[in-house]
């Protein structure tokens, strides 16, 4: 099972405003990118959330993913780490997965399966990767590294920055370039759309609402869909709370076998 | 149903009355129908199947509420239980109960976790070197689901969590694995000298349900960086029945072991290795010279996995084992005794592929020994039809040049097997 994609999209989205807002359109580019990435991921210090995915294919079958994510900041900006308990579907109610999002080096990642009470360790070196099934991917989720792209401030009409970001490196990247549109009042990313190099526009990110969560803007509902070949991915979040006082050793071996009672019941 | 299934259906009423006495209470469970057909079987019960049985799986979880003691441990308790009806037995029923354990924390620093569980620790992939707990290699075999693979363990598990590393302590009661006997699957009977089925004529003896065969399995973990390497001790029996207890009145029994060993698993050229180690000592037969019982070994392996891409994924491994002592094994062997080689060689590869957005999933699982010249392909077609129902169909091809390998001796019970399960 691919749970890599559900965490990304998670913490991604499920951001808050680090950063006030800033009055001038004059802000070089990179510093917009720079604190749109951390507006998004790195709210308050922890977090927790309910999380359902519901996957709608071509044909309008639906499946749906349930979760309690938790999430703390290792650093601010920096290292982070993250805890997803599924509890639907039943076939995969019980099973964890954890990541220690590193910067500069691949993620460490593990997969607890609780029928075997088995604890896998999955490589992290595809983050294009959909995230169980959905149409986010990896990437979506835990933010994809600034430096992996070269950025350009297309426009700063109205009350959005809108950014075109060319990837440094293709291979192993599906689209040629994509467009962010980021919120001039909080920096957070409010819409993607990812484009092949004929100019065809392949995926779509959009934020559908947000809400004030602690003094944090964050993210309640956001849809993914795949122009291409159809089918979309909505992302819900519920009782999201912010500075909770996450213990470290949550996101350890002890508690992807036993699962901390007190943060999942 | 027997004493089991009526102490799970109490433990099961037990959960339910909890979770209506409040929230906290989860339960789920599939009912599930399988069919394997064979394609040549050797005086088996059933000559055209290898399975045709239905189960339903019920597990209950629940977290205890409250102020009270126990809830302030944290304390959950897990069962998990199969009611089936197995048409291959021509429709015996039954209930195996998998899971009736409570798990709490009596300080902040030590975990507990008594009961029935399923165990398992170690870095392989469907190859066990430190992993010493319980096995059912008839479901293995069969086309069952991964998860039987795993007999559960009656067991104290103790856990404590120190700041320089981790130590499970696991005090269980010996349990044999689940070996082919003969009715369902056949397999190389050492005493008549070849592959049979219904007419063998063997005792396989377990050790006495004693306070003093109790059975200890140590490990210590610790993390370096983004690696994790662990420390194993077993004190316990052999799973399997590989020892002769008497020879003339057809005794095979579960000779004392006791197993050390080492293991590192952690990030490596854009994928995951692992190294693991061990050796298993024969205490009964310690120089190797008693032709009845089974040598001391080493065992160790090497494995990699990688993600290449498109929801594509690729594993190998290599096990390596050697018979110690060899020269006196040899020494000791009467004319006409089998003699097995001093060294095996094992590799594993396999190749994992999912279609539409993860509901479709093609595998391929390959055992191969060059050195014993016989492997066992498994190849599998998963289905995810909906959030509910899922469909398995897959391969069990065990082969080999000679009868009495691991494998070879199999390969009379090559079938194709078929699951359709409904979860809830």
């Amino acid at each position: 099972m691919n749970l890599s994609v559900l965490l990304a999209v998670l913490v991604s989205f499920a951001g808050i405003a680090a950063f006030p807002a800033c009055a001038a359109d004059t802000v070089p580019v990179e510093d917009i990118v720079a604190r749109a990435s951390r507006a998004a991921f790195y709210a308050g210090s922890d977090g927790i959330a309910d999380v359902r995915m519901t996957i709608t294919d071509a044909r309008g079958r639906q499946r749906q993913r349930e979760m309690r994510i938790l999430r703390k900041d290792v650093e601010e900006g920096g290292e982070q780490k993250f805890f997803v308990y599924f509890t639907r579907p039943a076939d995969v109610a019980r099973t964890v997965f954890m990541v220690w999002k590193h910067s500069g080096r691949d993620d460490d990642r593990w997969l607890y399966l609780p029928a075997m009470d088995l604890v896998r360790r999955i490589s992290a070196t595809d983050k294009r990767s959909q995230f169980v099934g959905s149409h986010f991917v990896y990437e979506d989720i835990s933010g994809r590294a600034l430096e992996a792209d070269s950025h350009e401030l297309v426009s700063a009409e109205g009350d959005t920055y809108l950014v075109k970001n060319i990837p440094l490196e293709k291979k192993g990247v599906e689209f040629a370039w994509y467009h962010v549109w980021i919120d001039k009042a909080t920096f957070m990313p409010v819409k993607a759309e990812y484009h092949d190099a004929a100019g065809t526009l392949l995926r779509r990110i959009t934020v559908q609402e947000r809400r004030d969560v602690q003094g944090h803007p964050t993210v309640i509902r956001s849809q993914a869909e795949d122009l291409r070949q159809g089918g979309s991915t909505l992302l819900e979040f519920q009782d999201v709370r912010y500075d909770v006082g996450l213990e470290d050793d949550i996101f350890e071996e002890r508690y992807l076998r036993r699962p901390p009672v007190q943060w999942v019941k | 149903m027997g004493k089991v299934g009526i102490l799970g259906v109490f433990c099961l009423a037990l959960l339910l009355w909890a979770g209506s006495a409040g929230a906290g209470t989860t339960l789920n469970g599939f009912a599930e129908s399988a069919a394997g057909a064979r394609w040549q079987g050797v005086d088996t019960k059933r000559d055209d199947l290898v399975l045709l049985e239905s189960r339903l799986q019920l597990k209950a979880v629940h977290y205890v509420d409250g102020e009270n003691f126990w809830a302030q441990k944290q304390t959950m308790l897990n069962f998990k239980g199969d009611f089936f009806a197995d048409g291959y037995f021509a429709g015996k029923t039954g209930f195996a109960l998998r899971e009736a354990n409570a798990a709490f924390s009596p300080v902040p620093f030590a975990d507990i976790k008594a009961g029935r569980q399923v165990l398992t620790w170690g870095t392989g992939d469907l190859l066990f070197i430190n992993d010493l707990f319980p096995k059912d290699y008839i479901s293995f075999f069969s086309g069952r689901d991964d998860e039987y693979l795993k007999q559960p363990s009656d067991a104290i598990k103790t856990s404590f969590f120190q700041e320089w590393f981790n130590t499970d302590v696991v005090l269980m009661r010996p349990r044999a694995n689940l070996t082919p006997e003969g009715d369902r699957l056949s397999f190389y009977d050492s005493f008549s000298r070849q592959i049979s089925g219904r007419a063998v004529d063997r005792h396989l003896v377990e050790p006495p349900d004693q306070l003093s065969n109790l059975e200890y399995a140590l490990r210590a973990y610790r993390t370096l960086g983004s690696n994790e390497a662990a420390l194993y001790f077993f004190r316990g029996f052999d799973r399997n029945p590989s020892s002769y207890k008497n020879e003339l009145n057809r005794q095979l029994y579960y000779r004392r072991l006791d197993a050390y060993g080492a293991s590192m698993r952690g990030p490596f050229l854009a994928g995951i290795a692992n190294l693991e180690a061990g050796w298993h000592l024969s205490r009964e037969d310690d120089r190797g010279d008693n032709r009845l019982v089974e040598n001391s070994a080493l065992k160790a392996m090497a494995g990699y996995d990688r993600d290449l891409g498109n929801d594509f994924r690729a594993g190998v491994q290599y096990l390596y084992e050697q018979r110690l002592d060899y020269t006196a094994y040899s020494a000791a062997l009467l004319p006409g005794d089998l003699c097995f080689d001093q060294r095996r060689h094992l590799l594993t590869q396999r190749l994992t592929k999912q279609f539409r957005r993860q509901t479709v999933t093609a595998s391929l699982f390959n055992f191969w020994s060059p050195s014993d010249r016989d492997g066992y392909l498994r190849p599998a077609l998963s289905w995810q039809a909906s959030d509910r129902w899922s469909l398995v169909t897959g391969l069990n091809i065990p082969w080999g040049d000679d009868l009495y390998t691991e494998f070879g001796q199999m390969q009379r019970n090559r079938s194709v097997y078929f699951r359709s399960r409904y979860s809830f």
